[in-house]
């Protein structure tokens, strides 16, 4: 089955993306989605990120499941 | 008696100084409390480049944010003696010179308020997906950093 992901794009990355959010299918893990990234937009490599699975960041390779919401966010900076 | 009501964290624009007088002003009626800290986060006129900030627009993962606010509430009743505690954060633009971060902790005595205002505050900052953008005069940005 070929799983498919929302992805959002936050702060930064939403810039260099040019978009706030994007479907996304064919992988099956961050450490694959991450490249396919990279690959469609070279200027993420410029930047710091995180990958939040479903809200909870996560520091190491992870699968994804189908529907899973990965965002991507830059470093923070409120307050 | 502990306060614990959830509230919405994020506000739309600035934070008024009126709302953060009334917000003192609602505990008057608390009078088991004796101590109250507050954190305010103004938005500064750095200069960057040689241009001035003029505001800044702050957008958020809302729906993690809420997630991690409500974490940080948690451990912040469990490790400390609170009575209330009250987190308000713009979202939106807002002026240099206003009010983007309001944190409002209150307790029986004087260290575990300070304590904890300190704590939340640190918290806010390093794991709260948050992120502001400086607006420069003449329309330019920078996303900010945090120090």
């Amino acid at each position: 089955m070929i799983i498919k992901i929302n992805l959002l794009f936050f702060g930064q990355a939403a810039d260099i993306t040019g978009k706030a959010s994007w479907n996304f299918s064919g992988i099956t893990n961050t450490l694959e989605l991450n490249e396919k990234l990279i690959e469609n937009f070279p200027g993420l490599q410029t930047i710091k990120y995180s990958i939040a699975v479903n809200r909870k960041i996560v520091r190491e390779n992870t699968i994804l499941n189908n529907e899973d919401t990965v965002a991507i966010l830059p470093p923070f900076s409120g307050g | 008696m502990i306060d614990k009501k959830k509230h919405k964290v994020f506000v739309d624009g600035a934070i008024g100084p009126a709302f953060i007088a009334d917000s003192i002003a609602k505990h008057s009626t608390k009078k088991n409390i004796g101590a109250h800290s507050i954190f305010l986060g103004q938005v500064r006129n750095d200069i960057i480049n040689e241009k001035e900030v003029e505001a800044i627009e702050y957008t958020a993962y809302s729906e993690m944010a809420e997630e991690i606010f409500h974490e940080i509430r948690e451990a912040a009743f469990t490790k400390y003696s609170l009575t209330c505690m009250h987190i308000y954060h713009s979202i939106g633009r807002v002026n240099a010179g206003e009010i983007s971060l309001f944190v409002f902790t209150s307790s029986v005595h004087r260290k575990d308020a300070i304590q904890a205002c300190n704590e939340i505050v640190e918290r806010i900052k390093n794991e709260v997906p948050v992120w502001g953008k400086e607006i420069f005069s003449g329309e330019t940005y920078q996303w900010k950093t945090n120090s």
